[in-house]
């Protein structure tokens, strides 16, 4: 009974106790409850700042990184070569290469004493750019067949539109071909009329484009190098004066089949007293034109370069005339003697991409497994290369050493794997006139010439 | 002949169309501007036009004064500044010689059409009972303000607290020092401008109290409602100055000299002045600052002449690289 007693005040204070415990001032426990909460609460709230506070300086850094952005240098790499360029484009500096590995063959009787050889025939860094905005720069070295030569190096000056100042070294602007750049040529080797044209030369040019680019002009002063030569100092007092006049009338009108039409003239003139006697060479770069010992460059020299090239869908025409009169002496014999050339080239791309003065892009890089074949194009050229007879009358060229003409055919395949790799396989035959004693024709030049090539600039 | 007088008249009607083009100008200015200056170009253009028949278009450019000053070294063609501070114009006419080492006397009150001061914004209830410069310091207190290497704005509220403590303390320099550096303890973040640092505490809910131009707080209080934020004015503070000048080489290039100078004495006229005021600045016209005396609360103000030597002084002391900023604070504590 005891016992049920007992049980039973237990289970009364236990039923009771909650309402009671509602009734009662709250105690120390229930207290630090409501504090813990406030407390977390606290917590919760410096947690979400921490957050907040967090997420903000996130915001702030995304915004300075687009702050940064817009004023930070680019870096791109493309077919156009490495560049680093500033965010308005006002400072560049671009880094290309133009690496040519070639492999020439002679065949035939006639070619006994030619060697056949594996060579690097360009390797040229180029380092190009812009400074602030209007100055433009150019370098390129060649460090091919076991030399080094400063090729390219020059400053333009972009200020006033249709009105460019170069200075430094550099084409000057007499021979078509030579202006081409010679990734962009259809042979390995330039025709015959570039043997007659400066190849570089020091000295300030100005040119331009006029009338809404139907006509493009450039004209200057050189130290005057030899034909095909290029030099890095002045071997006399006098200078060379070049200039040239390109139109093109119908480049602005985009649907004109004859968009693809230039034709101008190039032409330099000056003393030519000191100046070294140039040497002509062969497809396969063999001499095959010297100046007698003991003749010297004396009075005026001349060159006129006609030229032209069209354009139309994948077919292409080049043609040039080169002519240099040029004062000679030798002993006291002063005369002035003029060599003579010419060169018509055709192409044809026939997978179809445009022709044009520049490299075609092929529509389809060099990909094999993904059916990508690149561009394959065929180039016929043919070319004459005489010298008056002057030349040998006097005794300037020894005719039994230097044939009086040249004739050359040159017929070559190039496969291009994209825009920068490109492969060329040209056959090339040259035939003499004189050349020989007695009268006698030196023996015809038959060379085949492979070419692997990098060039992007 | 008839030809020759024809192509004279065509001429002269092609100039007189050009000559008739708008007027460009471009304002260069720090962050919290972009409405008093939205309006005085309005109330300018209108006036000019009135005046001379011509067009003005004046463009809007803002941001940390620091670095708007530094824009406009780096190129950015500002016809006129109208910056946060004297010596942001200095380095202007130092560094980038665009105007004479003297411009600040070319205009009336050193080139400082309207003032403002340094207050404080609390949010709705002023739940850390802040009421002064003091409460800034305290453990637990949450600062806004931006980055005084670049804002303008910044730069004075530091001078500010700076010079509060400094008085409070008889001057000592160094309890001035101990007081800026656990103030900027205090501060999570740092914008680089005001405006960034209104987004910072009124947007984001950052921070206990902003530390703001008078002009923004106002502005803020109007935008997010009293329900929501309350001005503290603290007992005092520094007399901001923000200068205005015609940057001569660029306004002389684009031939808009007289009409650069003709926008900055606007302000000073009596409708420029009410624009300024309406917009809580503190103008310089006595009657006009009469006229809106309920606007702006009394307190102390000292000025960074009285204080600090002037801009030049103070700048290289407190805010050039190494200099007293760079060693209080450390990012990200």
């Amino acid at each position: 009974m005891a016992k049920s007693l007992a049980s039973l005040t237990g289970l009364f204070f236990l039923t009771m106790a909650p309402p009671l415990s509602w009734c009662q001032p709250p105690d120390t426990g229930a207290k630090s409850q409501e504090e813990r909460i406030q407390a977390l609460e606290k917590r919760v709230e410096e947690l979400e700042q921490l957050l907040r506070v967090s997420a903000r300086k996130t915001e702030l850094k995304e915004e300075e990184n687009i702050e940064k952005a817009k004023t930070a240098a680019s870096v791109t790499a493309d077919t156009s070569g490495f560049t680093i360029r500033s965010n308005d484009k006002n400072f560049s500096l671009k880094i290309g290469a133009d690496l040519q590995v070639d492999a020439r063959t002679f065949t035939g009787g006639g070619n006994a004493g030619l060697t056949d050889q594996l060579l690097l025939r360009r390797v040229r860094p180029t380092f190009s750019g812009t400074v602030y905005k209007n100055v433009d720069y150019f370098f390129r070295p060649d460090f091919g067949q076991g030399n080094t030569v400063i090729y390219d190096a020059y400053i333009q000056l972009n200020y006033i539109p249709h009105l460019s100042l170069r200075a430094g070294k550099f084409k000057p602007p007499v021979g078509l071909e030579r202006l081409q750049s010679d990734d962009d040529t259809s042979f390995a080797e330039r025709g015959l009329p570039t043997l007659l044209v400066p190849s570089r030369d020091i000295g300030f040019q100005f040119s331009g484009d006029l009338a809404g680019r139907r006509a493009n002009y450039q004209i200057g002063v050189f130290n005057g190098v030899p034909d095909n030569g290029l030099s890095d100092s002045s071997p006399s007092s006098h200078r060379d004066y070049a200039g040239r006049l390109l139109l093109t009338p119908f480049l602005p009108t985009e649907k004109s089949p004859l968009r693809g039409l230039a034709f101008g003239l190039g032409a330099s003139g000056g003393n030519v007293d000191g100046v070294a006697l140039p040497s002509y060479k062969t497809v396969g770069q063999n001499t095959f034109v010297t100046f007698a010992s003991g003749v010297s460059a004396a009075g005026h020299r001349t060159r006129l370069a006609p030229q032209a090239y069209y354009y139309l869908g994948s077919f292409g025409f080049l043609g040039e005339y080169g002519l240099t009169e040029e004062g000679l002496q030798k002993a006291s014999l002063r005369r002035t003697v003029a060599y003579r050339s010419w060169q018509t080239e055709f192409s044809w791309i026939l997978t179809g991409e445009l022709k044009s003065f520049s490299s075609p892009t092929p529509k389809h890089a060099f990909d094999p497994l993904h059916h990508g074949w690149g561009a394959v194009e065929l180039a016929l050229r043919v070319g004459d290369f005489a010298g008056e007879r002057g030349l040998y009358d006097y005794g300037f060229v020894d005719p039994t050493k230097s044939p009086r003409r040249a004739h050359e055919w040159v017929g070559g395949v190039n496969w291009y794997l994209n825009r920068l790799v490109r492969l060329t396989l040209d056959y090339g035959s040259t035939t003499f006139e004189g050349g020989l004693p007695a009268g006698g024709n030196r023996l015809p030049e038959h060379v085949i010439l492979g070419r692997f090539q990098l060039n992007f600039i | 002949m008839q030809i020759r007088n024809l192509t004279i008249a065509a001429l002269a009607s092609v100039l007189a169309l050009i000559a008739a083009g708008p007027v460009k100008l471009l304002n260069v200015s720090y962050d919290p501007t972009r409405e008093l200056y939205s309006q005085v170009n309005a109330a300018f253009a209108k006036q000019w036009k009135a005046k001379n028949g011509v067009d003005v278009q004046i463009s809007q450019s803002h941001g940390g004064s620091g670095k708007q000053a530094r824009s406009v070294l780096d190129g950015l063609p500002a016809d006129v500044v109208t910056l946060a501070l004297a010596y942001d114009i200095d380095v202007l006419a130092e560094k980038g010689h665009l105007l004479p080492a003297n411009w600040q006397t070319r205009l009336p009150n050193n080139s400082t059409p309207y003032t403002s001061t340094i207050v404080f914004l609390v949010r709705k209830g002023n739940p850390k009972h802040i009421k002064d410069w003091d409460d800034l310091v305290k453990p637990g207190v949450a600062v806004i303000t931006p980055n005084p290497k670049s804002s303008g704005g910044a730069r004075w509220s530091y001078l500010a607290a700076w010079g509060y403590a400094l008085k409070k303390n008889n001057g000592d320099d160094g309890k001035a020092k101990d007081f800026v550096t656990k103030l900027y303890k205090n501060v999570p973040v740092l914008d680089s401008g005001a405006r960034g640092s209104t987004t910072t505490f009124a947007q984001r809910g950052i921070g206990d109290v902003l530390l703001s131009w008078e002009n923004e707080a106002y502005l803020a209080l109007n935008e997010l409602g009293t329900n929501k934020v309350e001005v503290v004015t603290p007992t005092m503070s520094i007399l901001a100055e923000p200068p205005v000048a015609v940057v001569d080489k660029v306004a002389a290039k684009h031939g808009t000299a007289a009409v650069a100078k003709a926008y900055l004495e606007f302000l000073y006229s009596d409708e420029g002045q009410e624009i300024a005021a309406k917009n809580y600045y503190r103008p310089q016209s006595p009657q006009i600052a009469a006229k809106y005396a309920d606007r702006f609360p009394k307190l102390t103000l000292f000025t960074i002449a009285e204080l600090f030597g002037g801009w030049q002084k103070a700048q290289k002391r407190h805010f050039d690289d190494g200099g007293v900023f760079d060693k209080i604070y450390t990012p990200g504590t």
